[in-house]
Order: structure tokens, then sequence, then C-alpha cells
């Protein structure tokens, strides 16, 4: 399980974060990416000491400060549905991709093992091109990753 | 692969940049070894009385501030008395 995932299963939850120069957040998760930065709302903040206090309707910290994340226990949990559902993803579209790197072999085969390797390059980049328009279009075709395809398409 | 890879769901002891020793079991990491820890414990040395342990629950601590990352024997570990030993604290990794 990747720490990433768990931080955006842990979004609307209550946690604390503590950050490289000691001082702690306290707030629920509004949202995160991929460089941990955070999005809290209904914030206390402690400093290092842990004898001042400030309240703050929501904060936003870079990810390169935080020392650690403390989130609720039944947070993981719920992460395994997620994984699992996406596992079950991942090996579908493996099928998937089996079945279309064996046509690329059967196509390749012909121009292979000789100097007409030379000429037939733009035809196997072109048939790698029409691949990966094929790989995008299995994965629109599973409703919950459509909008993933159509980021990576622009 | 990374030699992580054999520590997961395994007992495992997080030795932090700021010197803090944290133990549980390892639930997962990336390329920038954060790491998930759950059922965490802080192991607080002191020279005057045993190992205090505090428990905190499950942790990502980020990748930047991990500076070991040990496998723990739990048949020795549960051996321990730790309200008996007495240490002192490691400082902070210094720059």
């Amino acid at each position: 399980m990747l720490p990433l995932s768990l931080l955006k299963t842990a979004q609307s939850h209550p946690m604390l974060v503590e950050l490289k120069n000691g001082e702690t957040y306290n707030g629920h998760l509004v949202s995160c990416d991929s460089w941990m930065n955070i999005n809290l709302r209904d914030v206390i903040c402690t400093s290092k000491d842990g004898d001042r206090f400030w309240r703050m309707p929501e904060c936003y910290i870079r990810g390169s400060t935080i020392k650690y994340l403390r989130i609720p226990d039944e947070v993981i949990d719920m992460v395994k549905e997620d994984a699992q559902a996406k596992s079950r993803n991942r090996t579908e579209m493996n099928k998937n991709r089996g079945g279309n790197s064996s046509q690329n072999q059967r196509g390749g085969r012909p121009g292979g093992g000789n100097r007409n390797n030379v000429g037939n390059r733009p035809g196997q980049g072109y048939r790698g091109a029409a691949n990966n328009a094929m790989r995008l279009g299995g994965a629109a075709g599973q409703g919950n990753r459509l909008p993933h395809a159509a980021k990576n398409r622009k | 692969m990374s030699g992580l890879e054999s520590y997961i769901n395994h007992t495992v002891s997080i030795i932090t940049a700021d010197g803090r020793n944290f133990i549980g079991t390892l639930k997962g990491f990336d390329q920038t070894i954060n790491i998930i820890i759950d059922e965490c414990h802080e192991r607080v040395f002191s020279t005057t009385s045993g190992i205090e342990q505090i428990v905190l629950g499950l942790h990502i601590i980020r990748g930047d501030n991990i500076a070991v990352i040990g496998l723990i024997d739990e048949t020795i570990d549960s051996r321990l008395d730790l309200a008996n030993i007495r240490g002192e604290p490691l400082g902070p990794v210094v720059h």
C-alpha cells in the first residue's frame, strides 16, 4: 500500500500533522496531492513547545515541510477496499495489454532480423502509437477511469 | 525491488532524523521512503527511568525524516523488560 493512497483515503478525516519545525496542525484533511501538499479545515496549530495555540478556519501545508501525519486507525481498512478494486482493474488491463503485445509481435516479425529493419522502424513506431490509443480506449471503457484517460489524451 | 518489500507486515523500528524511535508494523512505502506504520508506538529513552512507550496508532512518516528502518525480532523484543532499560535519548541528525 502506498503512503499517498492512504493519505488520499484519509480525506475528510481528522488528522494530526507534525512539521519538521516541531509545530503540529490538527484538522480535517480537505485535499492532498502527489507531493503530499495538503489542505486542512478547522485547524488548531500548536507551537513546538506545546504552550501556544492558534485556531484557523483553513490552511495549506507544503508537503516537504511535513515530518509525519497521524491518521485515524480505521482509515487503513478503507484503503484495502480501494486497493483491491484497483488491482482488479489492473489485472483486466494487463489481460488486454497481453493481447495487444502479441499482435504487435506478429506484426513486427516480417521486418525483423535483416537490414529491412531500418526501413520498418517508422512502421513499428506507428504501430506502437496505435497500441497506445487502444490502451487508452480500453481504460476509457472502465467507467471510473474515464477522467484519467481524458486527461492523458490532452 | 527495494529491500523494504520483505519488511512489509513485519514489526520495524524507525529512527527519525529528530532522534525519535518508532516501533510498529510496516504497511507500505514508496520511492521516497515515505512509510505507513500501523499500531505505532514511540519508545522514549531516559537515563533516570525505564523506557516509556507511547501509543500513537496509524502514522505516515515522510521519507525526508527517516534515518534508519530496522526489522524487529518479535520474540526477542517481547522478552525485553522495558521498564528496567535505561539509555540516553538520541539527539537529532546534525547537518
